[in-house]
């Protein structure tokens, strides 16, 4: 029967939830007044965005010299953090899309902490490609906007296409976002008081929960999560085009898409426990974020660390098998050149270390997991860090070799975008509900009368 | 603000006016020496007809770098010198540019130079009017002639430098006139040649050499292409002898004899890495080995004294090197050796340079390759004379001296004594136009006019006469005076009694060129020279020496491991250059290093002293001590060590002082005997390390190693002919993009090296893309000397700024054409094969650009005349295209370099070329501007097409070595097109990438087997 | 309480089966009952009988505009500028196509958002007179409209269920 299944789905993750105003109860409460470790956290988060403007307008003025950036290594930390943030935006849309498509039961509690994340982490990647432009001042050219002089982008550059990508990206998972939030906000309207209930009552829309309302809601969103799940898939290819559609060795080769959607994931993932870990601890909430979540989220950092490393070593392989000097002496540099620490953090970070996670008391044990997904985010980083800079530093003409050494404005404004993530990230904490209430109940057994009786009768 | 704006303005229409008459013979006085600025704002109401705004005017006069005196065309705008040219109708440089004759238009533009006369005043100078500065000296001067006198007893000494003939006699006539003595010093001659010369044959000049008649050139360590007699000439003839022919496939051979491999050196095709000091040994080796001792008249006893086998002792070379170049003479005629020069000054150079000349005589090469010919304007600068003058400074017998175009306080050895010396003298006058070493101690400067502002004459040639007209009105900033002007002044106030009979210098110059008629006079202001270089075929006979010499090794101070070698820069001569910041930052040709000091050292003899690149150590011979750090250099014996002259000036401007170390300091202030010459190669040094260490500021990415890439190949001569097929099947199959994506094989006749860039080639579909010109150049790399006129020729055209020292060494230097310099052969223990491979890297402008699609925003694209435009004005700075580019050839501007420039160094900049702006891409734009001039003036001139060889690039007209040809690849009679039909031409990186560049190279020809690894 | 003219009788129900009754009963006597709900039950939508929601008809007239803006757009603008860029022909299909993708995702997405808006009337300016806070939390919720006898009928209905409570007011504008 429909609603004996429906108990044993609730039951499957959360055993100890019961009566579904448990579930406002919990979650809502999370939005009660901040405490002082908020306000710390906020403070530093707050800071860091003074970092990051003051160092941003300083590098506006002075000229993007004052990078370390140079020639051959026209690119360094800023478009690594761009791709590093990029990626770290993937798991959200996966989690929320993909996984609701695939009815993973374990999905509900977390997607919206992953959600969330996904659309802090675009707003910071998108951040990234104007802070490393020598002129920002015309970066709107790349936008085609009607002109008189009826100039466009050249839609050839695989950098427009990722304007495009990256937009649309944003757009979508944000609005999948909020509408998913709707239902509870209204939620938490119907419990706030004051000012809060006037915000909620205008970011409700005055959603009452009405068959009609649920009926298009449910079916709408199957089909935005059906139109995101390629779109995150899209999205890391068009940014792996960026480097593959370029003819640097280290770059231009076609494992680039599936590679870099691959460690989107992965880095995603690693982000989403880094982050929830803590909330976790902070709220309480250990009936919702049960060792089963991070369980097979573990898994599937597992699996994509497996790609990721492939990756690499087909890389190599194929550098070797080609017999292409140039390409051999790139992937050479790579390991035994002058940037070989970063290749071999990389490796270690996401190739090595990930092991770990074959075992299940690893995987079951939360602060071993809190490790290992710093480990994995520091590597991605790396990742990215070598790919493009160690590329650039040894491509066709020997010549024309060189090194780049990155500057305190790239690592100041490195920093300051983890303080604008953060602080976005917590205001969310406080704002919204974290965890989706309504997506909650649909797992959890319904309340039935009959069964009610039957407890009577003891 | 706006009134100095206007003032300046004004001085520009002077400027315009004066120079319209300044040319034309009347007026020309005013023009060459008029120094009083008139600030009026005057109305351009009736512009001067030879000039018409926007429009360029060019002037012929003579290139003062240095004493060979090459031919020279100015371009000016609205009466402003913004681009100096070789002058191709000039009998003795015959076309083409050294690096540091462009930067002579940043002496003219010099911010540092003194803004009027400055007289000390305790520890300052104080600015003051010329009137008061002539009487000042004339009354000192008075003074100092009659020892009697209370004040300061002592006589008038006059140090000069190398000048014109006609300024050199006018003091001539100022020193005697006051009963002084006269001595001339530069630091960089070839006066033990010439004193070689005088011994042999009896003739006052250097020896005029005819490379390019030779077919084996042999240097004993002159580097003729670095500094020497006549830099420009000598490099062009280097490239006519070296360069293969490509139908006859002859090539002369190019051997090099020496401890180190200076840019000369590494352009030989063989190097005998000789002991230093046994360059006579091994001459009087050879020629004993090919010529019966007779054949050496007076100097027969010698030849039986030297064999091979002594000179192989002495050289420390195997005596199979010495006889085979010995064959080489024998069979490969016409020789020609060339005898040590500035950077080989040993104890006993002018006996080398007389082993050498004896060579040359008996080998026969006495009126085919070299001719002695009387009366070169070649001055004997001599540091013997100087010596007797510093005596005399610090024994007080000298009252007023007067340094004129030298600079002794920089240019001589510490130990020389001349700063302690020129201290004692009472009254010290100095005619630098800017702050140099000697001006700083003076008490009295007198800022003399840039040549390029004044009048003057060269005489580089028996039979040719050159005139150094003035191309612009001084600079309006600087209120500087023709030192002519001011020494005839003088003498009218300080010799009431015998005044002169010219009232200005032109006068006096015109006067002196009586003979010549104002015909032949404004032929030569036209031309740039009169009269022609006749060669002396007939053979003097060798004259006996008149002075005992020893051709043995010569002595050298001290008890180090490491010979010193002391050579001059090719960027810098001597130090007269190093306040110029296009040669501070032009990568010197050899280390490729910029703006500091290094010293070279095998990497041998580096490991044995567990040295690494960069290692800053201290270098101690017994007359002084540097610190520098080293640099390994395969190119050098592993028992010397060189530095170069130049650098480490503490007075001279703000772009010279605190970079590097002043390589004199370590010489002995002793000069050669018996020509007087300052010795370069006199001393051993010990090497101490500081324990400290510096990143070079250098542009060589990869140590000079290629990395088996088809980026600088050679082919060996013997195969040229079977080559084409090799050629053919080395480039792979040609293919292009479709519309739908993927490739499709070019069809054969496009794919012949002679038809690129491919006509087939989409530039897409362009309507015209098949008609109009399709620009395109050839670079021959067997003639490229690596001498690097064309990098500053293009920085001078294009606007290209300077970044500085530190910005450098993070890799942002950005010049558009840069000159790689790869290693292939190089052995500094045995004579062997040497293959150095120059190649001249500037944008390729490919058919399939790599970085064009991935600009955003078509800041750059392919315009339909085949050339990769780069649109400043649209840039965003994303620099994908410079990540994207295989070549490395486009810069950024990481700042707004420009605002960098100082006034009045900016008044160079050529008008027709943008000032990038702050975080913009740029590169090499196959000089647009003289593309559309060219146009444009084909256009006027009855809508004909543009000529083959109208458009000249920057670089290819700098070019000693004419390398480099421009033009349109569609035209079958152009230039361009006949020479990338050679068998030896191919595209940088295309076998792999098939980017189809319209910059076509031709290979090096070597005579060795060229090892698979090294293509 | 009754009231002339049509009103409107609301019950909140803890269980959901019993909510589940509720309904049937109310269709079978020809009523046309409104729900409340925490959470999309498909229970309900059974019992109230729904079909499927015309929403797919936005994405795909969103999804396919997009598509053809994505591919027309790019094509256009490198014919009114064309430039040669890298040897390839001015319009070049393969980059475009990711452009067409990204755009039939963008006007997908958001022309289903304006889809949803009008079909459930969000936003809801005013608000229903008879709401339960609860229903957010865990109650379900059964409005009827009706007046006079058939509104005491569904009244009857609603109180068999055993409802938490029942409360009655004028009906929603």
């Amino acid at each position: 029967m429909a609603t004996g299944q429906v108990t044993e789905r609730g039951a499957l993750t959360h055993p100890d939830l019961t009566r579904l105003d448990d579930v406002n109860r919990d979650v809502l409460k999370m939005l009660g007044r901040p405490g002082k470790g908020w306000w710390i956290l906020f403070g530093i988060a707050a800071g860091g965005i003074g970092l990051f403007v003051s160092l941003w307008v300083y590098q506006m003025v002075r000229g993007i010299g004052v990078a370390g950036l140079t020639s051959p290594v026209g690119w360094g930390v800023y478009i690594t953090t761009f791709v590093f943030w990029v990626g770290i935006a993937h798991s959200g849309t996966l989690i929320s899309a993909v996984l609701f498509l695939f009815r993973a039961p374990w999905r509900q509690s977390i997607y919206r902490a992953a959600e969330a994340m996904t659309v802090f982490a675009v707003m910071t990647a998108g951040l990234f490609p104007l802070i490393h432009v020598g002129r920002v001042w015309h970066a709107y050219w790349l936008i085609p906007y009607p002109n008189s002089r009826f100039l466009w982008p050249n839609f050839k550059s695989p950098l427009v296409m990722d304007v495009f990508a990256i937009t649309t990206y944003f757009t979508v998972s944000a609005t999948f976002f909020f509408l998913g939030c709707i239902p509870d906000i209204a939620a938490a309207r119907d419990r706030a008081t004051g000012l809060r209930k006037q915000f909620y009552k205008v970011i409700s829309l005055g959603w009452q929960g009405t068959d009609a309302q649920w009926h298009h809601f449910g079916n709408a969103y199957v089909f935005l999560a059906a139109l995101a799940t390629p779109l995150v898939l899209s999205v890391h290819s068009v940014v792996s085009w960026d480097f593959a559609m370029g003819i640097v060795p280290g770059w231009h080769t076609t494992i680039f898409a599936p590679y870099f959607v691959a460690g989107a994931i992965f880095s995603g993932l690693a982000m989403v426990i880094t982050l929830i870990v803590p909330m976790r601890k902070i709220f309480g909430l250990e009936a919702y974020l049960t060792t089963k979540h991070f369980d097979a989220m573990a898994k599937l950092m597992l699996l994509t660390s497996l790609i990721v490393f492939y990756a690499y070593l087909s890389e190599f392989f194929l550098a070797w098998y080609s017999g292409e000097e140039v390409e051999r002496t790139a992937f050479w540099n790579r390991v035994f050149g002058n940037y070989w620490w970063a290749t071999w953090i990389m490796l270690t970070c996401n190739g090595l270390v990930p092991i770990m996670l074959w075992f299940k008391r690893v995987r079951h044990s939360i602060p071993a997991l809190f490790v290992i997904t710093i480990f994995v985010n520091i590597g991605m980083w790396f990742e990215r860090y070598v790919i493009v800079v160690v590329s650039l530093s040894h491509e066709y003409e020997p010549f024309a070799w060189g090194m780049y050494r990155p500057s305190f404005v790239e690592m100041g404004i490195l920093i300051g975008s983890f303080c604008w993530f953060s602080f976005w990230f917590l205001l969310f904490t406080r704002l919204l509900p974290p965890i989706a209430i309504q997506e909650l109940k649909e797992v959890m057994p319904p309340p039935l009368r009959k069964r009610k009786s039957m407890e009577g009768a003891h | 603000m706006s009134r100095d704006l206007a003032e300046r303005h004004d001085g520009i229409l002077r400027r315009d006016f004066l120079k319209v008459v300044g040319v034309t013979g009347a007026g020309a006085t005013i023009a060459g020496c008029s120094t009083q600025d008139v600030e009026r704002l005057l109305p351009y109401v009736t512009a001067p007809e030879e000039i018409t705004p926007g429009v360029a005017t060019w002037y012929t006069t003579v290139c003062r770098g240095c004493a060979a005196e090459c031919g020279m065309w100015v371009r000016t705008r609205e009466g402003r010198a913004i681009k100096v040219e070789g002058n191709p109708t000039h009998p003795v440089s015959q076309g083409g540019l050294c690096g540091r004759g462009h930067a002579t238009l940043q002496h003219l533009y010099n911010p540092d130079r003194f803004h009027g006369p400055m007289i000390r005043e305790g520890d300052v100078f104080r600015q003051g009017t010329w009137d008061e500065a002539e009487r000042l000296l004339a009354a000192r001067l008075q003074r100092g002639r009659n020892p009697q006198n209370a004040v300061d007893g002592g006589s008038v000494l006059f140090i000069g430098g190398h000048t014109g003939p006609t300024m050199s006699r006018l003091i001539g006539e100022f020193v005697a006139a006051l009963g002084g003595v006269r001595v001339d010093y530069d630091a960089v001659t070839d006066a033990p040649m010439l004193e070689a010369a005088r011994i042999a044959y009896g003739v006052e000049s250097v020896p005029r050499y005819d490379i390019g008649a030779a077919r084996l050139l042999v240097s004993f360590g002159y580097d003729f292409v670095d500094s020497g007699a006549s830099p420009v000439e000598h490099n062009k003839g280097l490239a006519r002898m070296s360069g293969v022919n490509d139908e006859s496939h002859a090539k002369g051979r190019f051997v090099f004899l020496g401890p180190r491999l200076s840019l000369t050196g590494l352009n030989a095709d063989e190097w005998i890495p000789i002991r230093p000091g046994s360059e006579a040994a091994v001459a009087l080796g050879i020629a004993s080995a090919i010529a019966t001792p007779d054949a050496a008249g007076p100097y027969a006893n010698l030849l039986q004294a030297y064999s091979p086998a002594a000179a192989a002792e002495a050289a420390g070379v195997s005596e199979e090197a010495i006889l085979a170049l010995a064959e080489r003479f024998r069979t490969e005629g016409p020789s020609l050796a060339m005898g040590p020069g500035a950077g080989a000054h040993h104890r006993n150079a002018t006996a080398a340079n007389l082993a050498v000349m004896i060579l040359n005589h008996v080998a026969g090469n006495v009126g085919r390759t070299v001719f002695y010919e009387a009366g070169s304007s070649a001055v004997a600068s001599r540091m013997g004379d100087l010596q007797g003058a510093i005596a005399s400074m610090s024994a007080g017998d000298v009252g007023v001296v007067l340094v004129h175009g030298t600079n002794p306080a920089y240019s001589l050895p510490a130990t020389a004594g001349f700063r302690e010396a020129f201290a004692q003298v009472p009254f010290k006058v100095s005619f630098a136009s800017a702050m140099d070493e000697t001006a700083a101690l003076a008490d009295l400067i007198l800022p003399d006019q840039h040549f390029l502002e004044a009048w003057g004459d060269s005489a580089p040639r028996p039979g040719v006469m050159a005139i150094q007209q003035p191309v612009m009105s001084p600079v309006s900033l600087f209120d500087s005076k023709h030192s002519g002007d001011v020494m005839l002044a003088v003498m009218r106030l300080a010799v009431p009694a015998t005044p002169p009979a010219a009232a200005t210098f032109y006068e006096y110059l015109r006067t002196a060129h009586a003979a010549t008629d104002d015909a032949a006079w404004r032929q030569a202001l036209r031309t740039g020279s009169v009269g022609a270089t006749e060669a002396s075929t007939t053979a003097p006979a060798l004259r006996a020496p008149d002075r005992a010499l020893s051709f043995d090794l010569p002595t050298f101070d001290g008890s180090g491991d490491l010979t010193l070698v002391v050579h001059p820069s090719s960027r810098f001569g001597g130090g007269e250059f190093s306040n110029s910041p296009w040669m501070q930052e032009l990568p010197d040709p050899v280390s490729k290093i910029v703006w500091h000091s290094w010293a070279e050292i095998h990497p041998t003899a580096a490991a044995a002293r567990g040295l690494v690149n960069g290692d800053i150590v201290t270098l101690s011979s017994p007359h002084g001590a540097v610190e520098v750090p080293v640099w390994l250099y395969p190119g050098i014996r592993e028992d010397a060590i060189a530095l170069a002259m130049g650098a480490g000036h503490t007075s001279m401007g703000r772009y010279a002082d605190g970079h590097g170390v002043n390589a004199l300091d370590l010489l002995p202030g002793t000069a050669e005997q018996p020509s007087g010459a300052m010795v370069t190669v006199a001393t051993t040094v010990t090497l101490e390390p500081t324990g400290r260490r510096m990143r070079h500021a250098t542009v060589d990415g990869s140590a000079g190693d290629q990395h088996d890439r088809p980026i600088a190949p050679a082919v060996q001569l013997s195969l040229l002919g079977a080559e084409a097929e090799a050629a053919e099947e080395e480039h792979g199959e040609l293919m292009e993009l479709q519309a739908g994506g993927g490739f499709i094989p070019v069809p054969a006749e496009d794919g012949s090296p002679a038809s690129f860039p491919l006509p087939g080639a989409r530039y897409g579909e362009y309507a015209n893309a098949h008609e109009g010109p399709r620009w395109a150049m050839a670079i021959d790399l067997d003639k490229c000397t690596g001498c690097s006129a064309c990098v500053t020729a293009c920085q001078a055209e294009n606007n290209v700024p300077w970044t500085g020292e530190d910005q450098v060494r993070m890799g942002r230097d950005m010049a558009w054409i840069r000159i790689e310099r790869y290693y292939e052969h190089v052995d500094a223990t045995q004579a062997s094969d040497l293959d150095i491979r120059f190649l001249p890297m500037l944008c390729q402008h490919c058919n399939n650009a790599p970085c064009e699609p991935v600009c955003p925003v078509f800041a750059t694209y392919h315009t339909p005349e085949g050339v990769n435009a780069q649109i400043y004005n649209r840039c965003v700075g994303t620099r994908y295209c410079a990540n994207n580019c295989p070549y490395k050839v486009r810069v950024f501007n990481w700042y707004r370099y420009t605002d960098a420039v100082p006034e009045p160094l900016n008044w160079q900049w050529n008008p027709d070329v943008t000032v990038r702006d702050n975080g913009v891409m740029e590169k090499c734009s196959f000089c647009m501007q003289r593309i559309r001039e060219a146009e444009n003036r084909a256009a006027l001139e009855d809508q004909r097409p543009v000529r083959d060889g109208e458009i000249v690039p920057a670089c290819e007209q700098s070019c000693p070595a004419e390398a480099i040809v421009f033009g349109n690849i569609r035209d079958p009679n152009a230039r361009v097109t006949q020479v990338v039909a050679s068998e030896r031409t191919y595209r940088v990186l295309d076998a792999i990438i098939n980017t189809q560049p319209a910059v076509n190279y031709l290979r090096k020809v070597t005579f060795h087997e060229v090892a698979a690894g090294e293509h | 309480m009754s009231t002339a003219g049509e009103s409107g009788v609301l019950a909140s129900y803890e269980y959901l089966d019993s909510t589940v009754d509720a309904i049937e009963q109310l269709r079978k006597a020809g009523f046309k009952p409104q729900t409340y709900a925490p959470y999309p039950d498909h229970h309900l939508e059974h019992a109230l009988g729904y079909g499927r929601s015309p929403v797919r008809v936005w994405t795909l007239c969103g999804g396919l505009t997009g598509a053809a803006t994505g591919m027309a757009f790019p094509m256009w603008t490198s014919l009114t500028w064309p430039l040669v860029v890298g040897g390839k022909p001015i319009v070049s299909i393969p980059p475009y196509v990711v452009f067409t993708f990204e755009m039939m995702v963008l006007f997908g997405a958001l022309s289903t958002i304006i889809g949803i808006f009008v079909l459930s009337r969000l936003p809801v300016l005013k608000p229903a007179v008879l709401y339960d806070p609860e229903f957010t939390a865990g109650r379900y919720g059964v409005y009827v409209e009706a007046e006079g006898a058939r509104l005491d009928e569904a009244r009857k209905i609603l109180k068999a269920q055993e409802p938490i409570e029942v409360r009655e007011g004028a009906k929603h504008g």
